[in-house]
């Protein structure tokens, strides 16, 4: 059994991610296959800084009219994405830095940030059931990547939780099947919505940088 | 076989189907890489609806999610360009055949319920630019021919006529006739000289086609300004129509024409600069998009004519007392300015030379409400009614300001903030700058007085 384990843990691990990185690749390159509009008039501002803000706009709550009339949305955000990361990395850490998960610290950390993911997504999967504009946009892939993301977190939660109680095996099968699958899965999903996110966010900062677009001062006579 | 069994099954064809079936090639030759990273980029989290003034207006109402109405143009993107929707259309909300796709109703959603002000991109997560895609649709319709009439009209008009009024080369070489005569009589002076197709001038003057058929003061106003700086200026004989509904109608081609008899008519007259009098969709259309639809390198500078009177101001070539105006007056930012052309301090530098009691309203700037007369709408009367129900949004942020007037850079805006000013009883006069400007402006002592 510890054998079925190491396969998942290891070999299958990386032959899902390799398939992961592929599917990111072509994806990449069918967008890229799209021309590029040409810009042919003359810049009013600088597009480089503006580029740089706007790549970090999802960092930047403020900035926008929901998260600043709905500020514990954007916490929900960060929580659910904290918890993706946290998840992922676990993939990681069990099979190749275990040690890391002795710290009692770092073992907490790890805990509370996946347990509060996973609240965060079922209050996202009631809130996409229950408001009307949201059901009404929302794709079977919508809901099955979020049910899939939550069940996820509480797999990672299950998983390092029953590690560090020595309570068998079955929680770690269960993650990391759940992770093999959730690699697979990715690219064919709005899951793949950070890959795109530079390429689109680049766009818009450089329109906005070329056309002064938010710099807050009178531009240059052009 | 009866008739009608003979007659169905689109054996004689059907104009419908055949029109919905051109879409996915129209798509196809249409989209840039910037809007397919708007197609792909949505990831439904329905913040788009918290921005946008329809959604906010009726919030019981799903369809009026941003996100929703682009995801009626995304759905036919997924199902013919990207694999994965075609391989499982249901699963990642791709549409079903074409043939089937509701073309009217597709033209009421992207032609009747979004001003593409661009407010939802700016409040987008992702950078998703729903107005683009909302363009995108609107211009694969007007392809096919699935079009509002009034927006029809004007497009017609513009391609036929050269201008959207279908002024004709009489009409507006005696409207500016009468603007001369008028400027020398306000001015007491006998040289006034409004140049039609006069060559090497310093710059030249696109107008919108109201200034010249309904509403001339704007350019009563802008002919005094120049000729108080001493400009050396003219307007060409074609090409003097700074507005452009390529730009609400998604037709690139005729973006392009419109823009290019511009561009065009300043090399020929050998301009140094292009100048836009006040319009927010005019300005974008002729300072950043027209040269990208026509293909045209941008050579020369090309400026709002309120760069113009800063620079007038700033240099002292027109003087102004601030003292005059004392009513209170705010500002409605265009998304055509702001949200797209980045102009948001300029008209404010110029508003707080001339007036002693300037109220912002909120939020302003980029973060400004659309006036609800946006992208066309004024043209399109069938969609008056929810425009004028979700304008409540914006009626409600002029009371807030307790001002006496609301000041804007647009004609557009200036047409849609009197409707719903009208619509809601509100006590408030709209104004542009120009007119403002000229209220406040120190004339030089009549010559012989």
């Amino acid at each position: 059994m510890n054998e079925f384990l190491g396969i998942i843990q290891h070999k299958l691990h990386m032959a899902v991610l390799a398939f992961m990185g592929i599917a990111y690749v072509l994806r990449i390159i069918w967008l890229l296959n799209f021309s590029a509009a040409r810009e042919r008039t003359l810049p009013a501002g600088q597009p480089a800084g503006v580029v740089v803000s706007s790549l970090l706009a999802v960092a930047k709550p403020w900035t926008r009219e929901g998260s600043n009339r709905n500020p514990v949305f954007y916490v929900q955000f960060v929580l659910f994405h904290l918890g993706a990361a946290a998840a992922i990395s676990l993939t990681y850490f069990i099979p190749y830095r275990p040690e890391l998960l002795k710290y009692g610290l770092f073992m907490r950390t790890l805990q509370i940030t996946l347990g509060a993911a996973f609240v965060v997504g079922l209050l996202r999967l009631y809130r996409r059931l229950a408001e009307p504009s949201l059901r009404m946009i929302s794709t079977p892939d919508d809901y099955f990547a979020l049910i899939m993301m939550t069940a996820f977190y509480a797999a990672a939660l299950g998983a390092i939780s029953v590690n560090s109680l020595m309570m068998g095996n079955g929680p770690l099968w269960a993650f990391f099947l759940m992770a093999a699958f959730f690699h697979f899965y990715v690219p064919f999903s709005k899951i793949i919505h950070y890959l795109y996110y530079p390429f689109t966010r680049y766009y818009l900062g450089k329109t906005m940088g070329h056309r002064n677009i938010g710099n807050g001062k009178i531009s240059g006579l052009s | 076989m009866n008739a009608n069994t003979h007659l169905s099954g689109n054996r004689l064809g059907d104009p419908a189907l055949a029109t919905a079936g051109r879409i996915p090639a129209l798509l196809r030759a249409r989209i840039n890489r910037q809007t397919a990273c708007s197609m792909v980029t949505c990831v439904h989290c329905g913040e788009c609806a918290q921005s946008c003034h329809y959604a906010l207006a009726r919030p019981h109402d799903p369809f009026m999610s941003p996100a929703y109405k682009a995801d009626q143009i995304r759905k036919i993107f997924n199902r013919h360009l990207d694999w994965l929707g075609r391989v499982f259309p249901r699963w990642v909300g791709a549409g079903g055949k074409t043939e089937e796709t509701d073309l009217s109703r597709l033209k009421d959603i992207v032609f009747g319920t979004c001003s593409g002000c661009r407010r939802c991109t700016f409040n987008c997560p992702m950078g998703v630019d729903n107005a683009a895609l909302i363009r995108l649709a609107r211009g694969i319709l007007m392809e096919v021919g699935v079009v509002p009439q009034g927006m029809s009209n004007v497009c017609r008009n513009q391609w036929e006529m050269g201008n959207q009024m279908r002024v004709t080369e009489e009409d507006f070489i005696d409207s500016l006739s009468w603007v001369r005569d008028e400027v020398q009589y306000e001015l007491g002076v006998n040289d006034v000289e409004i140049g039609v197709d006069k060559e090497d001038c310093d710059f030249i003057y696109a107008v919108n086609p109201r200034e010249v058929k309904y509403d001339p003061r704007s350019l009563i106003n802008a002919a005094k300004f120049f000729y108080l700086a001493g400009e050396s200026w003219t307007l060409p004989r074609h090409g003097w129509d700074q507005t452009n509904f390529g730009l609400f109608s998604g037709d690139d081609r005729l973006g392009a024409f419109m823009a290019g008899n511009l561009y065009q008519a300043a090399a020929r007259l050998r301009a140094k600069r292009i100048v836009v009098s006040e319009c927010g969709h005019g300005y974008r259309s002729v300072r950043w998009e027209g040269y990208n639809w026509a293909k045209h390198n941008q050579t020369i500078p090309t400026e709002s004519v309120i760069e113009t009177i800063i620079r007038y101001l700033r240099e002292g070539m027109i003087k102004v007392d601030r003292s005059r105006y004392r009513a209170s007056v705010t500002f409605h930012d265009s998304c055509n300015v702001a949200r797209y052309s980045g102009l948001v301090e300029e008209p404010r530098w110029i508003l707080k030379q001339i007036c002693s009691d300037f109220r912002e309203m909120h939020p302003n700037g980029m973060n400004n409400f659309c006036c609800t007369g946006g992208s066309g709408l004024l043209v399109m009367p069938e969609y008056r009614d929810i425009r004028l129900e979700v304008a409540k949004i914006k009626a409600e942020q002029l009371k807030t300001t307790g001002a006496d007037v609301v000041c804007t850079m647009c004609h557009n805006c200036r047409d849609g903030l009197g409707d719903l000013i009208s619509h809601y009883q509100l006590d408030m006069k709209v104004v542009q700058i120009m007119d403002l400007v000229a209220g406040a402006l120190i004339l030089p002592e009549k010559q012989g007085s």
